[in-house]
């Protein structure tokens, strides 16, 4: 196998609390990998063992052909950002840079010259000779970034290196830390319960639930073809509707009947469908898999509006995301009924909980 | 077996036969330390806490007794009439000092009164002094010779009154910092809200002001409860033939050589510190809990006759403080009290100096200096071993406990414990005794607790990933904590070095067992000077120590100040 780094059953409890329950994994070299889930999923930890931070219970982690399962971290190679940054506040910028260089007995010219390399890498060439208290959030975080690669390491690690941002920072630092990664082609992994982050960085994300795995998938992947029904739920905005396979690639859901891939799933099953995957435009009585809807609510999002429906014989509400341009189009308001479908190619079904 | 029980089982054995990580030879230096420092804590602090056990079981030829010396000490009532002394004594005190801090810490973090600051340092001036101090200047106003003498009718101050009212004065500075911390520790929306509700001012006081205070108030009053119960040096002074506990063991073991006895009051008296320093852990956790990071501060709005009255209270309790404090220094320069007042350094120059007892003074301060440096060192380094390094995981929990056990061992019974300890032949470490190294040992570990809960307050906020990150870039942690960790724990390291000083200084209960001729503190010497009649020279020398307490204490502040501008660049604002 030609994976740069490999955990194989992983397990971690903290007492009675099952945290990991026997992880495997492989991440490629160069990637990008994401380890998304809600809290308590056991990303953050599983990131600690591959740093050596937190011990795994049993299981291996191999990483470039050398097993380092018991290695203290010191002997690992990785550089790590936390999501406090853990910038050191009395020290300055170049310092807090250098501060793993110093102890590699590099020649005071050379390290100078790798400081300025590395700030001038994340963008900040003139920082040097401040104090993190000095920097805004964001730029503490590059010089965080900058100091886990000072030393060239074969690994980064980020955890949650967005979260104490705010919103609009995030957007552009999730496109340079890309950017840069995919510059310097290291290995990274990147612990996220963002799911925008992880579409929006990932080379693959791994969905995690529960200490297991649930997906490992790419963004579109894991987006457009998820696993299982909470993979579905925890990526964006999801229609899940409990239905009954009927034969001939039919499923009955309450009084409605749609065609859609069932996967040779037979019985009680449950279909999903993503809210823009709902359709207005060129919709008539003879479309498939086409019913009136009943509009109860629009929530006005900016690009697009969320807009909450009913179908006849279907006892909950389900959403639909509809552009501007349908929006105005169509004059969607509450308490209209109009044409909609579900084209069959956007259904997916999963088997009964 | 079940299928499922089987799962279980073999979960339970992955989880029992965990993995170890290999442990790096950085992280065994630091984990050596810990174990050094781990095994010194248990020599210093449980051994002798052991011996006092053991010591109470036995007869004086060294043999096992049972509680045949618990039964002797209940069938004599005058000892029984300590227990019962010390318990009115220490409750009346608490329930005096308690409201009075309350009024002052109320009118320190909730009104608007002019000159704070100052009322506030006027407050704790009784820190920097021995607590007898206040026993000498009472015996000056209220004593056979005192100033208000004609005042007391046919009553006197020795005894209980003079205990109260001392120990009042001693244990005043105590209560009042732990309830402005509890009064601080207040958020301003609760009032907010209350007002928007139109809730009156004794409603918001009652239902806001009192529970978020609550704890403190607990803790003050057990913090006051056990000073009172376990001081020495009050009782010794002013308490005449009124026993206490504490001046028991004194008695017992100094006066009377009976070991087995005053291990049995030592024991007497450990049980309900021991009990309320455990309600206090209890409590103070629950207080951290109660203020979230969100919470806003409270702003007290200006309100002219609510402030006038706070000030003229903490005025008024100001100017009695002073008036304690300022009738030691006064009398330690009277010429010969009560027939001539002129003022002469006689009681410095002649009481001190030429009666040889000077070399006290100066062994007080040798004694404080190394329990400030060398003390602050070890209780740092263990508080960081403990708190950010990582390994011999078992042994961790066991030195955290005797790190806070010190704060429920009363200074006389830790002093006897160390008499039975160092003083047996055949201990390796008999040669302590007598010498300086054992005040200084002592001390350090008599008031290690607060010293280390300090440090670790100060740790828990640096970021606990330093160590993390200074791992993966493979610099050992002590590079790490040179070059960060002390610098920015550097105000909380001088804090703790400045308590330990001041109390070096002052203290007089656990060294009074331990001095040698040649070590005889400061605070002893008083002691001694009093009972010897010599009050002047008494309050000479107290008057000393508070000096030198006040001056090492502006020095601190100095340095503080000096290390704020220094700093700044980089310390938040």
């Amino acid at each position: 196998m030609g994976e740069f780094l490999e955990l194989a059953g992983i397990r971690k409890a903290f007492g009675e609390f099952e945290a990991l329950k026997g992880v495997s994994l492989g991440v490629r070299r160069g990637e990008l990998i994401c380890f998304l889930g809600p809290s308590g999923c056991g990303k953050t930890t599983l990131l600690r063992i591959i740093a050596g931070l937190e011990v795994q219970g049993a299981g291996t982690v191999v990483m470039d052909g050398r097993e380092i399962s018991r290695l203290p971290p010191m002997e690992r190679d990785y550089g790590i950002v936390f999501q406090s940054y853990a910038l050191f506040p009395n020290l300055d910028i170049s310092q807090n840079v250098a501060y793993g260089l110093v102890n590699r007995r590099m020649p005071r010219a050379r390290r100078e010259e790798r400081v300025r390399e590395l700030l001038a890498l994340v963008g900040l060439p003139d920082a040097g000779a401040k104090f993190p208290g000095q920097l805004s959030g964001g730029q503490q975080q590059r010089i965080a970034i900058a100091r886990a690669l000072a030393t060239s390491p074969a690994l980064l690690l980020l955890d949650e290196p967005l979260s104490a941002l705010d919103a609009r920072v995030r957007v552009r630092l999730r496109g340079e830390i890309r950017a840069l990664q995919q510059r310097l082609g290291i290995t990274t992994i990147l612990v996220t319960h963002d799911q925008e982050e992880a579409l929006s960085m990932a080379d693959r994300i791994v969905v995690m639930k529960e200490g297991a795995i649930e997906q490992i998938g790419t963004p579109s992947q894991v987006y457009l073809d998820p696993a299982t029904p909470f993979v579905a739920d925890f990526v964006g905005k999801t229609n899940l509707l409990p239905a009954q396979a009927v034969g001939d690639g039919r499923v009955q859901v309450g009084a409605q009947c749609f065609e859609c891939d069932t996967g040779g799933i037979q019985g009680t099953l449950r279909v999903f469908f993503r809210p823009e995957a709902v359709q207005m435009r060129g919709v008539n009585g003879t479309t498939p898999n086409s019913a009136d809807a009943t509009i109860e609510k629009v929530e006005f999002l900016g690009a697009f509006s969320r807009v909450t429906f009913r179908l006849a014989g279907i006892d909950q509400p389900l959403y639909a995301d509809l552009s501007d341009n349908d929006m105005t189009w169509f004059r969607v308001k509450p308490g209209d009924t109009l044409r909609v479908s579900l084209p069959p190619e956007r259904l997916r079904v999963f088997g009964a909980a | 077996m079940s299928p499922s029980a089987d799962a279980a089982f073999a979960t339970a054995r992955v989880s029992a036969g965990a993995l170890r990580l290999r442990v790096h030879w950085s992280d065994r230096v630091g984990n050596a330390i810990l174990l050094v420092v781990g095994v010194a804590l248990a020599v210093f602090l449980l051994a002798p806490m052991a011996m006092i056990l053991a010591k109470s079981v036995e007869d004086r030829a060294g043999d096992f007794v049972g509680l045949a010396n618990f039964e002797a000490y209940f069938r004599t009532p005058a000892l029984l009439t300590s227990i019962w002394n010390s318990a009115w004594v220490s409750a009346l005190v608490t329930s005096i000092t308690l409201p009075l801090a309350f009024v002052f810490a109320y009118a320190l973090t909730r009104s608007c009164m002019p000159f704070k600051t100052l009322l506030r340092n006027v407050a704790l001036v009784p820190i920097l002094a021995p607590s007898l101090l206040a026993a000498i200047s009472f015996i000056f106003w209220f004593g056979n010779q005192g100033v208000f003498k004609p005042l007391m009718g046919d009553g006197q101050i020795y005894g209980a009154p003079g205990i109260v009212i001392s120990m009042i004065f001693a244990t005043f500075p105590h209560a009042l910092m732990i309830l402005v911390t509890a009064l601080s520790l207040t958020d301003a929306r609760l009032y907010e809200a209350a007002d928007s509700l139109g809730t009156p001012a004794w409603r918001k006081f009652l239902t806001i002001t009192v529970p978020g205070a609550k704890y403190g108030i607990i803790s003050a009053a057990m913090v006051v409860f056990t000073y009172a119960l376990s001081d020495f040096g009050i009782p010794k002074v002013i308490g005449g033939n009124f026993n206490m506990l504490a001046t028991d063991i004194f008695k017992l073991v100094i006066g009377q050589q009976d070991f087995a006895k005053g291990a049995v009051v030592a024991i007497i008296l450990l049980v309900p510190v021991a009990v309320t320093y455990t309600v206090d852990g209890y409590v103070q956790k629950r207080q951290s809990a109660l203020l979230s990071a969100r919470s806003v501060p409270y702003v007290p709005r200006p309100s002219r006759g609510f402030d006038a009255a706070m000030l003229g209270s903490c005025v008024l309790l100001g100017v009695l403080m002073l008036s304690v404090l300022g009738m030691a220094i006064y009398a330690s320069f009277v010429k010969l009290w009560p027939y001539n007042f002129s003022l002469s350094l006689d009681h410095y120059r002649m009481g001190i100096v030429d009666a040889g007892i000077f070399s006290a003074y100066l062994s007080s301060l040798k004694m404080a200096f190394w329990v400030a440096t060398l003390g602050t060192v070890f209780i740092f380094t263990t508080a960081y071993l403990l708190e950010k390094t990582r390994g011999i995981d078992g042994f961790r929990p066991l030195v955290r406990l005797m790190a806070v056990l010190p704060m429920g061992v009363p200074g006389m019974v830790l002093g006897l414990g160390y008499i039975f300890f160092f003083v047996r032949d055949g201990n390796p470490l008999h040669f302590l005794y007598g010498t300086l190294a054992i005040l200084v040992i002592n001390t350090v570990v008599h008031y290690y607790s607060s010293s280390h809960l300090t440090a670790v307050t100060a740790l828990k906020q640096i970021d606990a990933e330093f160590e993390a990150v200074s791992a993966s870039l493979k610099v050992p942690f002590w590079r790490t904590f040179f070059r960060v960790t002390v610098p920015v724990c550097l105000p909380a390291v001088l804090d703790i070095s400045r308590y330990l000083f001041v109390n070096a200084m002052t203290t007089v209960s656990a060294v009074v067992f331990l001095y040698s001729p040649n070590t005889v503190p400061a605070s002893v010497a008083i002691v001694n000077l009093d009972e010897a009649g010599d009050i002047g020279p008494a309050a000479a020398m107290a008057s000393l120590i508070v000096v030198t307490s006040a001056l090492v204490c502006g020095i601190y502040f100095a340095i503080q100040r000096w290390l704020d501008r220094r700093t700044q660049a980089w310390r938040q604002p």
